[in-house]
């Protein structure tokens, strides 16, 4: 086990290969095992390309459109209309059922073009649409 | 329960959020990944967080979170997903093939 040239190993890891009875007080001392950790998944999430668990579909699209959604028109919208009206949960209802709609369209709308063109096209716009996203958050943040 | 009241904000939020960034983001996300359900899922339950935030909290909102770090955050992680899509691994590549030929 050459731990010494494997810079993704955590420190508990190398000491653990060294002396095990060390490596316990490693880690609950150690806090920078954590990033350091952090820093390992990334870069191998990246190397990995896209996704490839339901899970982690479900986690990058959940956060990022959670991100981007926090303060935009659709929120400053529901919550104008809940102040206005007093009845928040109504509001609530009919906001949640568009957004539901609005989702499914757009997902289903995907599948729709997913069919109809090549796989390396698909991708290469679909990549381009969302840097196109990242560009409008980006003059969003600009003129606000 | 009122009914005039649920078609006025199931309309507004419809048309606020027809062809706003995350029906773009649905539309790419779910046309390009393996599993479109759980973009669905993803983003439908994300866009649900955030209103019911902005309903609870109402003004208080804005205060909530520094909607500027946020926002570039989100164009952080998004710019991060473009990028896996447009330079994939060329193992990534055909295991997307073999996919998109057997679905």
């Amino acid at each position: 086990m050459s731990s010494e040239s494997n810079p993704f190993l955590p420190d508990v890891a190398k000491s653990l290969a060294d002396s095990p009875a060390k490596a316990v007080s490693t880690a609950a001392s150690d806090e920078s095992n954590e990033i350091f950790d952090a820093d390992r998944i990334e870069a191998f999430a990246l190397s990995q390309g896209k996704p490839k668990t339901f899970r982690g579909v479900f986690l990058s699209t959940f956060i990022t459109i959670f991100l981007a959604e926090m303060g935009d028109k659709t929120q400053v919208t529901t919550l104008l209309m809940a102040a206005e009206f007093h009845a928040p949960w109504v509001i609530f209802a009919g906001a949640g059922a568009a957004l539901i709609a609005t989702s499914l369209v757009g997902v289903l709308l995907g599948q729709w073009l997913a069919q109809r063109i090549s796989p390396q096209a698909l991708d290469r716009s679909a990549g381009l649409t969302l840097l196109g996203i990242t560009v409008w958050l980006l003059w969003d943040l600009l003129v606000a | 329960m009122d009914w005039s009241l649920l078609g006025l904000s199931f309309a507004a939020v419809f048309l606020s959020e027809l062809g706003d960034k995350s029906q773009f983001a649905a539309i790419a996300l779910g046309g390009s990944s393996r599993f479109p359900k759980a973009v669905f899922l993803g983003a439908a339950s994300a866009l649900l967080l955030a209103s019911l935030i902005g309903v609870l909290l109402g003004e208080g909102t804005a205060q909530l979170l520094p909607t500027r770090w946020v926002k570039l955050a989100a164009a952080a992680g998004f710019g991060v997903m473009a990028l896996r899509l447009l330079w994939p691994t060329s193992k990534e590549t055909e295991e997307s093939e073999e996919t998109e030929a057997s679905g």
